[in-house]
């Protein structure tokens, strides 16, 4: 599988693509703080800059709305829950307009900075090391994750030959856990043998 | 350069691994280390740079360089003995090609250009900003032993480098081995490989050296071989068709 479901079109050659990785961040972090501080005038104009932004950068529509829409659940799983409260409706709809424009600014920034340039800026802002390495690892192995729960998933599936059963699932998630815990053993054994301390 | 005196050692579960293993390695060896799978081969290699036991203990089994594995010297030891480990993914852990490289050069305080020249050196210039999950594994494979090199080590220590590399890769992987002067620990159920690069080998077996001698001798010792869960290698048997093999011509 080629390990890049998130990120596909971080590499381009657009306009956007080609701004400093800094700008970009400071941008939508920029936009992110707009959004959360403001009504929904404003965030009329902010959806319009980033429907230019994504227009410009090339980036498939297709492709940024799946990713949307992958992340709707969560922000409308968060949302539902503030109908119980006085005022609701509205709270509801401010929430989702809210996180809908923050999250695809993310995704647009994903799409046009490499992740590698971003850990660059950040590390350059002086943000402690662990972190960074943190995140490193946390965005190179999200993909050998993904990538060996797809093939424990396909090779599951090569022997099944009735419905899915929920505890089936469960040992799925149990075997990843436990294969993750020994990967992260011998990547930290493999990051001492060249020096780390 | 590397001596290992009466090695044993216990997986914190109780198992036992090694058993009083023993065997001393001459400056720029190429060593064969052979055994069925199970046998040790991997929790000894990770003796060789102290990533094992956890802590080390009082009375050292691993010299390199005559030097005992301490506390103190575990920053060199781990400069000077390079370890090539067994799944790619383990050891690539940066974003890009150059990041990963550069790693090792950038914890021992060494040259950044290294890294570049280590890169050239396993055939891989211009990969400098590729991101690693997308490589082939045999990239991979390339990528790691150019993070090992760009250390600079007088021991490379390599756990089963061919497994997932396509013939080509495998003979690539082979030519440049041999020109890579270091002194070598090479342990593989690739015998071919072994036959190829490793004047000495090593074959251990349930935690134990059970035989060390010249590799050709070892291999062509057929019941030795299946009993300890191995084959005589073809290229022992007949002329390779791929390649003139000096000894049988």
């Amino acid at each position: 599988m080629r390990a890049d479901f998130l990120d596909r079109h971080s590499r381009g050659t657009s306009p956007i693509h080609q701004l400093p990785a800094g700008g970009k961040l400071a941008g939508a972090v920029l936009i992110v703080v707009t959004v959360v501080l403001t009504q929904w005038p404003v965030w009329l104009g902010v959806a319009g800059l980033l429907i230019g932004v994504a227009a410009l950068s090339r980036v498939p529509v297709g492709f940024l709305v799946k990713r949307l829409l992958w992340f709707e659940p969560v922000v409308l799983g968060m949302a539902i829950l503030s109908l119980w409260q006085p005022g609701g409706v509205e709270k509801f709809t401010t929430l989702v307009c809210r996180s809908t424009l923050c999250v695809f600014t993310m995704i647009l920034l994903a799409n046009t900075t490499p992740f590698s340039r971003l850990l660059h800026v950040v590390q350059q802002l002086r943000v402690p090391a662990i972190f960074v390495t943190t995140l490193a690892l946390l965005y190179r192995y999200l993909f050998v994750l993904v990538d060996e729960a797809e093939r424990m998933q396909r090779a599951r599936q090569a022997r099944t030959y009735r419905r899915t059963r929920w505890t089936v699932l469960a040992t799925v998630i149990g075997q990843l856990f436990v294969r993750s815990t020994e990967r992260a053993e011998r990547i930290y054994a493999a990051m001492c043998a060249r020096g780390w301390k | 350069m590397i001596e290992v005196r009466n090695l044993s050692y216990r997986y914190p579960d109780g198992k036992e691994a090694l058993r009083d293993i023993s065997f001393k390695v001459a400056d720029g060896e190429c060593i064969g280390l052979i055994g069925p799978n199970g046998a040790g081969k991997s929790t000894l290699l990770l003796h060789l740079n102290g990533i094992l036991p956890e802590r080390l203990a009082s009375d050292p089994a691993v010299f390199v360089g005559g030097q005992p594995i301490t506390e103190a010297n575990l920053p060199e030891i781990r400069r000077q003995v390079g370890l090539l480990f067994q799944d790619a993914d383990d050891q690539l852990f940066c974003p890009t090609v150059l990041e990963d490289v550069a790693f090792g050069p950038s914890q021992f305080g060494l040259d950044g250009d290294r890294a570049r020249q280590a890169l050239a050196a396993v055939g891989l210039a211009g990969f400098e900003e590729r991101v690693t999950p997308h490589l082939s594994r045999g990239e991979k494979r390339r990528v790691c032993l150019a993070g090992v090199l760009a250390c600079d080590p007088k021991v490379l220590v390599l756990d089963e480098p061919t497994t997932d590399l396509d013939p080509r890769g495998k003979r690539e992987l082979k030519d440049l081995l041999k020109r890579i002067p270091a002194t070598k620990i090479i342990a593989s159920h690739d015998l071919e490989l072994v036959v190829e690069l490793c004047g000495r080998s090593i074959l251990i077996d349930r935690g134990t050296v059970v035989a060390d001698g010249e590799t050709i001798e070892l291999l062509n010792n057929e019941l030795l071989m299946l009993e300890h869960g191995l084959e005589r290698p073809h290229i022992l048997m007949h002329q390779h068709p791929h390649r003139r093999v000096p000894f049988l011509a």
